[in-house]
């Protein structure tokens, strides 16, 4: 029935000289090949998309690090400007507080200063009003005495001079 | 861009080599009618083209590969016969079937050997233009093809050579067997020897760019050696097991992409219907059926002999069918590869035939012209869904072929029904697949 058409239909028919070569070729390529081609390559391709991937791993940490940075970043700029914030307004209150403070060291000590003069002033007043009045008093006894030494001659004149005095005192 | 560049070129390779089968067929159908003529005039009948016998001759394997007219190629020959042991030489000694050495000699390509004890041994001159014809003659009401040598005056009954069907198809053992380095087997090595190249040369461009990309023939595999692990072996097999029976897989996958594709190209070195022979998918399929089977594990044999998750008294009658399949999912590879590329190679020797049906054996030069347009128009179509089918067949072959061993390395942990089902559901898609 196979030789319907009257002619060879030959490739329908297992020839065992093809069996035997195709099994010999196939199985050289299977075990050689597979040897020093498939598995290489196989094993080669592993590694090529293990390292793709852990290197986009690796990319993927090392923005989401570079992120955490850029936040800590910010966050310490941010932290170091109140800081420095502070620290003016601190030594902007100190400054001021010792501004006053030497204002005001100033004033007490001029006031000082001025209270010790005032003082010393009056005390020198007081001592030169004292001498001057000693002095005044031993002028007027010296002029008193050189009076009384000219006009002490006679009654009259020494009446009339302690009534003068007298006048003159008040 | 350089991917539409290679299409580019594939697609003008195509059509180049259409043009150029038209030729190479003219010729060699040009001489095959002038063999009709001569042979027919020994018998004293009618001349005429023969499209059927010049097709079935074409896809033959042969013991020389015919290049143009009166060349052809010699190939060597190693010959058994079981009384007489080997004979090697080269298929030029025949002379084209004009030379018997020790009972040998070559009819249309292919050698054949004569049983008589009585013919001489040694180099024998065969006189006559065309000393071997064959006949049809009817054997228990069977017709059968006999071919014959006249020497001498007498006739002397022709051998072909040993084949495995044991006489189901015609063949059957004979006086002797042929392991010659026939057309098929001259592929199939320049086949293997290709492989070898192109991939140690890509072996290497892992060794030398590795950590970088790919570069040069690397890139151009890469992609379909990437694609069979990812869409064959890897779910097939399953992520446990492929990577052990991945450069089975890849093998099969080039091995026969690389046997169909030397197929298609009209010419020496091409041109030989290798995976369209039965005895080359059947070494396939043995090759499979053993893989497959050495490998099964608990499960796979469990599945076979006593099927888990049905009815005792179906569990029988499924194993007789398991074990029926386990014998045919083989065969059906066997016979897709085979069929396909056969059939491929049929349409298109069938419409180069069409040039010299259409000029009426030579007769009709106008009828020749429109054969040859129509002819070459479809042929360049045919060629084209050829190099399709080349690949596709090569992938299902690999692909059914690892969904046989996945389903023999597979573990079930439970045994439950949706899991039975889900088993078959996978089979059956996979088989599905391959008949598109």
């Amino acid at each position: 029935m196979f030789n319907l058409f009257l002619v060879d239909f030959s490739v329908i028919k297992p020839d065992p000289g093809l069996l035997f070569w195709t099994t010999i070729f196939f199985l050289l390529v299977w075990i050689i090949l597979g040897k020093v081609a498939f598995k290489p390559i196989s094993k080669a391709l592993t590694k090529r998309e293990n390292d793709i991937q852990d290197s986009i791993d690796e990319a993927k940490l090392v923005q989401a690090q570079m992120a955490q940075l850029k936040e800590d970043n910010q966050r310490l700029l941010a932290e170091a400007r109140e800081e420095s914030t502070r620290i003016v307004a601190e030594a902007e209150a100190f400054a001021k507080k010792r501004r006053d403070d030497a204002v005001n060291e100033a004033k007490e000590a001029a006031q000082k200063v001025s209270e010790n003069a005032q003082r010393e002033i009056a005390n020198m007043r007081d001592s030169a009003m004292a001498d001057l009045k000693k002095e005044v008093g031993a002028m007027a006894l010296d002029i008193a005495e050189k009076v009384i030494r000219k006009d002490l001659k006679s009654d009259a004149t020494q009446k009339a001079l302690v009534s003068e005095l007298v006048n003159n005192l008040n | 861009m350089k991917l539409a560049l290679r299409a580019l070129f594939l697609l003008v390779l195509c059509f180049g080599l259409t043009t150029l089968n038209a030729q190479h067929d003219t010729d060699d159908h040009g001489h095959a009618s002038e063999l009709t003529e001569q042979d027919s005039g020994a018998h004293g009948s009618e001349a005429a083209y023969d499209p059927v016998g010049t097709v079935m001759h074409h896809i033959a394997d042969a013991n020389e590969f015919h290049i143009l007219g009166h060349y052809s190629i010699p190939l060597p020959v190693i010959l058994y016969a079981p009384e007489h042991g080997f004979k090697f030489g080269l298929s030029s000694m025949f002379d084209h079937g004009h030379e018997a050495v020790d009972g040998y000699v070559l009819n249309h390509g292919r050698v054949n050997r004569v049983a008589d004890p009585s013919f001489p041994s040694g180099h024998v001159h065969l006189s006559g233009e065309h000393p071997i014809h064959e006949d049809v003659v009817t054997v228990d009401g069977k017709k059968k093809d006999v071919a014959y040598l006249m020497h001498d005056g007498k006739k002397y009954m022709l051998d072909k050579p040993s084949t495995l069907d044991g006489g189901v198809l015609g063949g059957g053992i004979t006086s002797f067997y042929d392991f010659s380095i026939t057309k098929n087997v001259f592929t199939m090595l320049l086949a293997t020897i290709l492989l070898f190249i192109i991939f140690s040369i890509v072996a290497r461009g892992y060794k030398k760019n590795e950590g970088k990309a790919p570069s040069g023939l690397q890139s151009f595999m890469e992609p379909i050696f990437v694609f069979i692990r990812d869409e064959v072996s890897r779910p097939m097999i399953g992520e446990k097991h492929y990577e052990r029976f991945q450069p089975f897989v890849m093998a099969l996958f080039f091995f026969i992409l690389f046997c169909n594709l030397l197929g298609l190209i009209p010419f020496f070195p091409g041109s030989s219907n290798v995976t369209g022979n039965l005895g080359v998918t059947m070494a396939l399929a043995v090759i499979v059926f053993i893989v497959t089977n050495l490998n099964g594990k608990k499960d796979y044999w469990e599945h076979i002999f006593w099927m888990p998750g049905v009815p005792v008294f179906v569990k029988p009658v499924l194993a007789v069918v398991e074990i029926l399949g386990l014998f045919i999912k083989p065969f059906s590879l066997m016979i897709r590869l085979f069929a396909n590329i056969s059939a491929g190679h049929i349409i298109i020797l069938s419409l180069i035939g069409l040039v010299f049906v259409f000029g009426e054996n030579g007769t009709n030069v106008g009828g020749a012209a429109t054969g040859a347009f129509v002819g070459g128009l479809f042929t360049a179509f045919m060629n084209l869904i050829e190099l399709l089918v080349a690949f596709l067949q090569a992938f299902i072959f690999s692909m059914l072929a690892a969904s046989y061993i996945g389903a023999a390395v597979e573990e079930h942990d439970h045994h439950d029904e949706s899991h039975a089902v889900d088993h078959h559901h996978g089979g059956a898609h996979a088989e599905a697949v391959a008949h598109h």
